[in-house]
């Protein structure tokens, strides 16, 4: 599937990028080639494929017991004002 | 004291026996890289401070006779995504310029625990986005064996480091083959461990079911010294294995006669490089040798892991690196038309180009009307790899390839076509797709002087074995 400059600018938008219009022709090219190059999975057959996103069953999810815990450098994240101040985000109509 | 030529075990000996103090050692270390670094260009962070500060910490230990750790005072370089508390971390992209952790990574807390003294943080790929570390935002690694060559990547900068002498030892991150190629570029020993033996915790993601931390080192013997330390289980790590630890050391000697050894024939492409090709054959030569049963196997999906891989990777990867939009890290740009200006332009600015191009192939493959077609269908086929190992297991104990179907490539060779350079990833991709444990070893270098390296896999949580073999081959091969 060729991939345009038109899809460019739209997944620009959903992934909350900006691409400038001079990069979107460059951008379409090389997306096209890696798309028609992943497109071989099409001729598989995986309809009675189950898909796998972890790939070891036997490691349950770790989920320890609810008492609390403290670790070295945790209770310094407050000190790093940066990570919680951000810019105003509702503004006066 | 050259870091070329002594193995962890003696300069702790050394320390021990206090022929040496760890301050003479540190000092070296940076008189080297002073010496070096400007042509190599590792590192992306010197610790010079803290690491003096710990080896006079580690001398008034040994001055009042206290008991010296595995890894005491043995100085080790990080790759630039793990935290390190106080020290930036820059995943060598812009948009974490200015952001410092809170907090250190489990693996390098226990590096440090055990004694070891952190250099320097590492140069890589950007969020370890590459091949050849050639897309890291501030300059390109080069190799320590011929500086026109890429150091491979993306935890170039790490590998350059052992192989150049500027660390003992260090640590990268194995996402597509992240660790193992650019040991294998760099003529050094490095290791992917299964998936979730070691902890993520304070390891930037990239794609989160495929990451993992392992070591680099001169030698097998020091990488699992290395991996023995770092592994195990972490609460802080909601995916890593509760899976107890063999020791890795213990039985590293012991011999590998009638292990099972699979070559995959689907491995032994038509492009491969010949003197690669020739190089791994006298490698499968070495351990019929040792007494070892050979025997060719198939992997018949090898051929669709790279296309799996790059939508997979890509789509975690777009919805990782979602969190950096000028909020909470480092840098931030605009703002004055509101939220949304911001995060495009915090983010227009601050990602490189491949970091771009991944975030937009990942973001497609998982939009509406795609999915099924691409991330979905990527997942399934990640099943028939990991049926393709789970068949192959049931016939061998370790499967040999090469590490890269070509030795390291010049500067700059590759840069205009990312699907070139996606394809150099094709030995190495699977490991990760099935979680397994991958080591990459030096196996001799090419006529141009280049270094080439075997890599040995091995059945998930099988790392004391995979050492084992690996580290029988490195003996019978240093004999030759």
């Amino acid at each position: 599937m060729k991939i345009t400059e038109g899809d460019v600018e739209y997944v620009a938008k959903l992934a909350n990028l900006e691409v400038h219009e001079d990069e979107r022709a460059e951008l379409a090219a090389q997306l096209s080639r890696i798309v028609e190059y992943v497109e071989q999975l099409s001729k598989l057959d995986v309809s009675a494929v189950e898909p796998t996103t972890q790939i070891l069953e036997t490691v349950k999810h770790a989920v320890r017991d609810d008492r609390v815990a403290s670790r070295t450098g945790s209770s310094d994240a407050g000190k790093t004002v940066k990570l919680f101040k951000v810019p105003k985000v509702i503004t006066e109509r | 004291m050259n870091l070329k030529n002594i193995t962890a075990d003696k300069l702790v000996a050394l320390y021990r026996n206090r022929d040496l103090s760890v301050t003479e050692v540190i000092t070296s270390v940076f008189d080297e890289i002073d010496r070096t670094d400007n042509q190599v260009r590792a590192y992306l962070t010197l610790c010079r401070d803290r690491a003096f500060e710990d080896a006079r910490r580690i001398d008034a230990k040994i001055a009042a006779g206290e008991e010296l750790e595995s890894l005491s005072g043995v100085p080790v370089a990080i790759k630039d995504n793990m935290a390190l508390k106080d020290v930036p971390t820059t995943c060598a992209s812009r948009i974490l310029e200015g952001y410092t952790p809170p907090y250190t990574a489990t693996a390098v807390e226990r590096l440090r625990a055990a004694g070891a003294i952190v250099v320097g943080k590492t140069n890589m790929d950007e969020f370890a986005m590459g091949s050849s570390n050639e897309n890291s935002a501030f300059f390109t690694t080069r190799n320590p064996h011929n500086l026109d060559c890429v150091p491979g990547g993306s935890s170039g900068g790490s590998a350059a480091a052992v192989a150049a002498g500027m660390a003992l030892v260090s640590l990268g991150s194995d996402t597509g083959g992240s660790i193992r190629t650019p040991a294998a570029f760099c003529g050094v020993v490095g290791m992917k461990p299964t998936y979730g033996r070691v902890s993520r915790y304070g390891l930037v993601a990239f794609a989160s079911s495929l990451d993992q931390i392992g070591p680099f080192a001169k030698s097998v013997r020091e990488c699992a010294q290395v991996l023995e330390v770092i592994c195990g289980f972490d609460h802080f790590d909601s995916t890593s294995a509760d899976v107890s630890v063999e020791p890795l050391l213990r039985d590293l000697d012991q011999p590998i006669k009638d292990i099972r050894i699979g070559i995959p024939k689907e491995y032994f492409i038509p492009g491969m490089d010949p003197e690669v090709k020739s190089r791994l054959e006298k490698c499968i030569k070495t351990y019929e040798d040792m007494g070892c049963r050979l025997q060719e196997i198939s992997l018949p999906h090898t051929e669709q892991a790279i296309a799996t891989y790059y939508l997979i990777a890509t789509a975690e990867a777009s919805s990782n690196l979602a969190r950096y939009d000028g909020v909470r890290y480092g840098a931030r740009k605009g703002g004055d038309s509101g939220l949304n200006d911001m995060y495009r332009k915090t983010r227009m600015n601050g990602f490189g180009k491949e970091v771009k191009r991944r975030i937009l192939l990942g973001t497609y493959a998982l939009s509406a009307g795609y999915y099924d077609a691409y991330y979905l269908k990527a997942l399934k086929v990640r099943t028939l790899i990991l049926q393709d190992f789970r068949k192959a297991f049931d016939q061998v104990d370790v499967i040999l390839t090469p590490t890269s179907p070509t030795v390291a490539f010049r500067i700059g060779e590759k840069t205009s076509d990312p699907l070139s350079m996606y394809l150099s990833d094709i030995f190495t991709i699977t490991c990760n797709l099935a979680g397994l444990p991958g080591i990459s070893v030096p196996c001799g270098r090419n006529s141009a002087g280049l270094p080439i390296g075997m890599q040995l896999l091995a059945n998930h949580f099988q790392e004391a074995l995979l050492l084992r073999a690996a580290f029988n081959f490195e003996r019978a091969f240093l004999l030759q």
